[in-house]
């Protein structure tokens, strides 16, 4: 029997398997009988001993003198402590309870000490005591909590979710494929497993459909048909060498449009652009025949950081892209702080309803010195190449004159400060059907406009994008935001201001001829997909783009768009 | 028994990396070697107990043991506590 979850980045990966768990399953308190208390006993020590074991396999890879090798260490020393390990045994055989109760109860008890003492340094020492006790309980499981800095093999990552600071950390060398319990097309995460080129499957039940999967175990993932398979047969395992072997193929077919221009075989040019959230994959986009960078997601840079980068730092980041893109666009949006992408270091105050909360322009707003600091840098980078700058989240006009104000402010610091800059093209991007609707007022200030599609359709449907159980009624292509993209596209069109898309539907080759058809001039896509949909744009024709989004506009359903957009034949 | 007394001078305290190397080091002794510190007790040889005395800057620790190599034992020990950091 197989179950299918959601391909968010299509390919297959072969690794073992390594479960991330940030649910511990629920502590037995059940009373024990001697003989039960007996095999406690035991099963802790094989926890113990694996889990050593395990530590010191990670630890081959580090040099002694490092402080992860000392810290693993300590670690070591711990659970190989005999007062400890008595003190657990002794705690089994007591009170008649399982390993991972007495585990849980010694281990908090510590913590707890810990906390109390009166150096805050030594008392935040209780977090890794807790930690260590989790990592106990999952040996008990067969799960090694394997430190992924020591990864070294291919690895096919299990887990019920993954955050995009988590992401960020991740070795990715190792990590061949990703499965997720919860998250959806358009989360942050299923966004930098397809640029990644990651194999990804998400809203995936693994703990339901298999067997409890141990760590190590060999997994196939076929991101392609959406299938996690569990020991392989043989056949099975031929068998997906080969469609891998295609997929490949397929995708060296493709390097053949890399320096072909983007038009249609009837003449219409279209400028396709890429997305990118950090600075190596600004680097890799000419080579996939990108035409510049349509969205650079500069919050990313943020996640991976301890402390916010200042506006040297910024500059010069922006201006190692703009070297890398010799002469082409950079298109940088404003940080896009807030909803699912919290920086732990700027305390954003929790909110009840983050995604329409405090987020994007909005964030910027109130807190004008980082905004300021990012469009100083951003502006002394455009002296060295083409800078377009997009702001996020803006719905109304006295948004866009807030940030307009900004930036001169920006401007007055430079010029006091004598530091030389360049002009920028603004934009925003419209991701609320409020942007849309106010979008009149808007076009006088701005040089250009981006459709951001996933944030359009969580707020024009109401429905969270990071919520699996919504992804499919709800998507992009519906007849509300198909309208929404189509209303953007007439005022701008009117205001002869350039419109552009950014969002992941941009990013689907099948979708490509209704957008084209629509009117955009640009669209900006994820790295790994754009070859993909420049060879639909290079083999199609631009009449039957026209007539075919014609058609998709008259229709009211769901599934009738569906089943359009799979049927369109426009090459 | 033979016992000293000293003061922590490290400016985090004995945090778990130098009291995983002192732990180390008195492993290496046959005989029991204790730490008492703000009234409490721990062996030497035993981080998890170790960790709970709360040995911060400017506490003042006794190490004592019996035995074997008692001496030497209590002045590595001593020593240690003065210099790890």
């Amino acid at each position: 029997m197989s179950f299918n979850g959601i391909v968010v980045s299509p390919g297959i990966a072969f690794g073992k398997a390594l479960t991330m768990t940030s649910q511990m399953p629920p502590l037995d308190f059940k009373l024990l009988n001697a003989e039960q208390i007996k095999l406690q006993q035991q099963q802790l020590t094989h926890a113990i001993d694996l889990l050593i074991s395990h530590l010191q396999h990670c630890q081959r890879h580090l040099c002694q003198e490092c402080e992860n090798f000392q810290l693993i260490d300590a670690d070591i020393m711990l659970l190989e402590d005999e007062e400890l390990q008595q003190e657990l045994q002794l705690h089994i055989k007591q009170f008649k309870v399982c390993a991972a109760v007495a585990i849980d109860r010694i281990f908090n008890q510590q913590a707890a000490q810990l906390a109390e003492l009166d150096d805050p340094y030594l008392a935040n020492r209780s977090s890794d005591i807790l930690c260590l006790a989790k990592r106990l309980i999952s040996a008990l499981h067969g799960h090694l909590q394997w430190d992924l800095s020591t990864l070294i093999e291919d690895t096919i990552l299990l887990a019920d979710d993954l955050t995009p600071a988590e992401f960020a950390i991740l070795p990715l060398k190792h990590i061949k494929g990703i499965v997720l319990e919860s998250g959806g097309l358009t989360s942050h995460t299923a966004i930098l497993a397809r640029a990644a080129g990651i194999p990804a499957l998400l809203n995936y039940h693994f703990s339901e459909h298999h067997q409890a999967i141990k760590d190590g175990e060999p997994l196939i993932l076929d991101a392609i048909s959406g299938e996690l398979h569990t020991s392989p047969t043989a056949a099975l395992l031929s068998q997906l060498q080969q469609k891998q072997q295609q997929e490949l193929q397929r995708r060296q077919a493709l390097t053949a449009y890399k320096d072909k221009p983007s038009i249609t075989l009837d003449g219409h040019s279209i400028t396709l652009l890429a997305n990118v959230g950090n600075l190596s994959e600004v680097s890799h986009v000419t080579d996939v025949g990108a035409q510049g960078i349509g969205l650079f997601r500069t919050e990313f840079l943020l996640m991976n950081a301890k402390a916010l980068p200042d506006e040297q730092q910024q500059y010069k980041l922006y201006s190692e892209a703009l070297h890398s893109l010799q002469g082409q666009v950079l298109s940088v949006r404003t940080f896009d702080i807030g909803a699912d992408k919290e920086i732990p270091y700027l305390q954003q105050s929790p909110e009840d309803n983050p995604a329409l909360g405090i987020r994007g322009i909005r964030y910027s707003l109130v807190h004008p010195d980082t905004f300021i600091s990012q469009v100083k840098a951003v502006l002394r980078a455009a002296n060295h190449g083409q800078v377009r700058l997009m702001f996020p989240m803006v719905s109304q006009i006295e948004e866009l004159e807030g940030a307009m104000a900004l930036i001169e402010q920006a401007k007055a610091q430079l010029i006091e400060q004598e530091k030389g800059f360049g002009e920028l093209s603004y934009g925003i991007v419209v991701e609320t059907p409020a942007a849309v609707f106010n979008l009149p007022s808007m076009l006088p200030l701005l040089d250009f406009v981006s459709i951001g599609t996933n944030d359009l359709t969580q707020y024009t449907l109401a429905a969270d994008r990071t919520n699996p159980h919504l992804a499919k009624q709800y998507p992009a292509l519906s007849p509300a935001v198909i309208e929404l993209i189509s209303m953007t596209i007439a005022h701008c069109k009117q205001a002869k201001v350039k419109v552009s898309l950014c969002g992941e539907l941009g990013s689907d080759p099948q979708v490509l001829p209704l957008l084209v058809g629509l009117g955009l001039d640009e669209i900006s896509i994820n790295p790994t997909s754009l070859l993909e949909v420049k060879a639909a744009l290079i083999n199609g024709r631009y009449q039957d783009f026209v007539t075919h989004a014609q058609n998709v506009k008259r229709l009211t359903r769901i599934d009738e768009i569906r089943t359009a957009i799979n049927t369109v034949n426009c090459n | 028994m033979y016992q000293k007394t000293v003061t922590i001078v490290a400016p985090h305290g004995i945090h778990t990396r130098p009291a995983a190397l002192l732990v180390k080091e008195a492993k290496a002794f046959s005989c029991d070697v204790m730490v008492e510190c703000n009234g409490k007790q721990a062996s030497a040889k035993s981080l998890f107990k170790l960790q709970t005395l709360g040995l911060y800057q400017g506490v003042s620790v006794t190490v004592f043991a019996t035995g074997e190599q008692a001496q030497a034992a209590v002045d590595k020990i001593a020593s240690l506590l003065i210099t790890l950091s």
